[in-house]
């Protein structure tokens, strides 16, 4: 995610599941065999501010890594979510269509944006664990 | 928190805004709007001073009434949209927004330099005091708790009220559509009357909030509907101007815009889906570009987008034109404002 207002002031306790991988623009990757479930981070959310509007790819859409997914808009701010790995795109989170606040209140949850099968599964490993993710938002 | 207009305010509180946005709608909420200036003027000459300087009459309201007004430039641009508190005969609480306050402090001490009788006193007195929003049908019935003088102003109207052995200023205005008075407090007992607001089941409400709330209410925004360039006129806002009475800066470029047609005019869209219309977006007629979004948003309230933009004379409500959106044209409806709520 990147774009829109980035957070101010002082970052409080963020919630960083450890078994999660993460990209430097506050998307999160849960791999299960070859797909990838893609979401954004706690962090993101609560920069973001309360999010009115997903917009997701297609379904079987081919993504390069970094190739833009889809946009989130808030009631102060549009941002771009990236696809943290290369794959196609398997699943999309439809309930976000009329229930957006699902990114706000579960992140992690039922809040996921989308799935990617991946090309490769490896590629997961060049992303962060939680603890680099952690070190950079509190950089 | 976020740096506006030389204040640091808060975006939202950690309830978020769209909750505070329909406690506002529903309940009672509070917004800190320290941030607008408080210019005093005083003295004999003040009412000719006001009148002199800004576009509406003074001559409509009275003594304990609140007004809206412009400050223009000489084209008639908006320098700045403005409330004053007519608190009693010969004083004056001018309100400006935040960053506009010096500008309208140097117009009216333009006043006092032509003022020959040289009892004409301007001050910035925005350091002096908070001024708390309480604003939402349940905003007086929750306001009565900390003070029934406070919660009893009538609308539009100016009255004083004592708290903590202080006087403080209500007036029965806001920025949100709904019902509500503005409280000006002594710095010395602000945190304790926000204190008891809070304690009286009034939720706190930040800037997101206060702009999702006038959006709605179809209230512009200086910067956005108002500015440099735009006219009261321009924006729909003929009522402000004050035809019947003598000279004040921008009159004559009013006159001439009146006399050969206002264009571009404000008006209001509705698009359909939740994706929020943005400021600058190019709304389009069959193709033709007609005007420009200005302020847009998610409306909480409505579930859908809306906007206000500056277009073409000959856009009429009922129209559907469409928004130059990101990844394709959005079909938008105009319609009549406020989106929701009752009449400024």
């Amino acid at each position: 995610m990147r774009g829109g207002c980035g957070a101010s002031g002082t970052v409080a306790i963020m919630n960083i599941p450890v078994e999660l991988r993460y990209t430097k623009d506050h998307e999160w990757v849960s791999l299960d065999g070859n797909r990838a479930r893609v979401g954004v981070t706690d962090y993101a959310q609560e920069a973001l501010g309360d999010v009115v509007f997903v917009q997701l790819p297609t379904l079987g859409d081919e993504v390069a890594q970094g190739d833009v997914l889809g946009e989130v808009e808030s009631t102060k701010s549009v941002s771009e979510i990236y696809a943290p790995v290369a794959g196609k795109v398997a699943e999309v989170n439809l309930a976000l269509e009329d229930s957006p606040e699902l990114v706000n209140g579960e992140p992690y949850g039922e809040g996921w944006m989308v799935v990617i099968e991946l090309s490769d599964p490896a590629a997961v490993e060049s992303l962060m664990t939680s603890e680099a993710y952690a070190a950079l938002i509190e950089g | 928190m976020v740096p506006f207009g030389g204040w640091e305010m808060p975006l939202s509180y950690p309830t978020g805004t769209l909750e505070e946005h329909r406690l506002c709608r529903s309940e009672a909420v509070v917004f800190d709007v320290s941030h607008l200036g408080t210019v005093r003027v005083e003295g004999e000459s003040a009412h000719r001073a006001i009148q002199g300087t800004f576009t509406n009459d003074l001559d409509r309201v009275s003594p304990g009434r609140a007004q809206y007004t412009h400050l223009l430039d000489d084209s008639g641009g908006v320098l700045d949209d403005i409330i004053v508190w007519w608190i009693d005969d010969e004083t004056f609480d001018v309100m400006p927004n935040a960053s506009n306050t010096q500008r309208v402090s140097d117009a009216l001490a333009g006043a006092v330099a032509g003022d020959t009788s040289g009892q004409l006193k301007v001050r910035d007195t925005t350091a002096e005091r908070a001024v708390l929003a309480v604003q939402g049908p349940d905003a007086r019935q929750r306001l009565a708790a900390v003070s029934a003088d406070a919660a009893a102003v009538g609308r539009f109207r100016v009255a004083g009220f004592e708290f903590g052995g202080h006087a403080c200023t209500v007036a029965g205005t806001g920025y949100t559509g709904e019902d509500g008075v503005e409280c000006a407090v002594p710095v010395a007992v602000a945190a304790e009357f926000w204190d008891a607001l809070l304690d009286a089941g009034i939720q706190p409400a930040g800037l997101g909030a206060r702009d999702t709330l006038r959006l709605e209410a179809g209230l512009p925004l200086h910067g956005h509907e108002l500015g440099v360039g735009i006219t009261p006129l321009n924006a729909g806002l003929g009522w402000v101007v004050g035809w019947d009475k003598g000279e004040f800066p921008g009159r004559s470029a009013l006159e001439t815009q009146r006399a050969a047609g206002v264009d571009p005019v404000l008006r209001g869209l509705t698009t359909e889906g939740r994706r929020p219309p943005r400021e600058g977006q190019a709304v389009l007629r069959s193709g033709e570009q007609v005007g420009s979004v200005t302020s847009g948003n998610f409306s909480p309230t409505l579930g859908h987008g809306v906007a206000m933009a500056m277009l073409s004379p000959d856009v009429e409500p009922g129209d559907v034109l469409s928004l130059d959106a990101r990844g394709g044209e959005v079909p938008a409806v105009v319609v009549e404002m406020p989106f929701v709520g009752r009449k400024p």
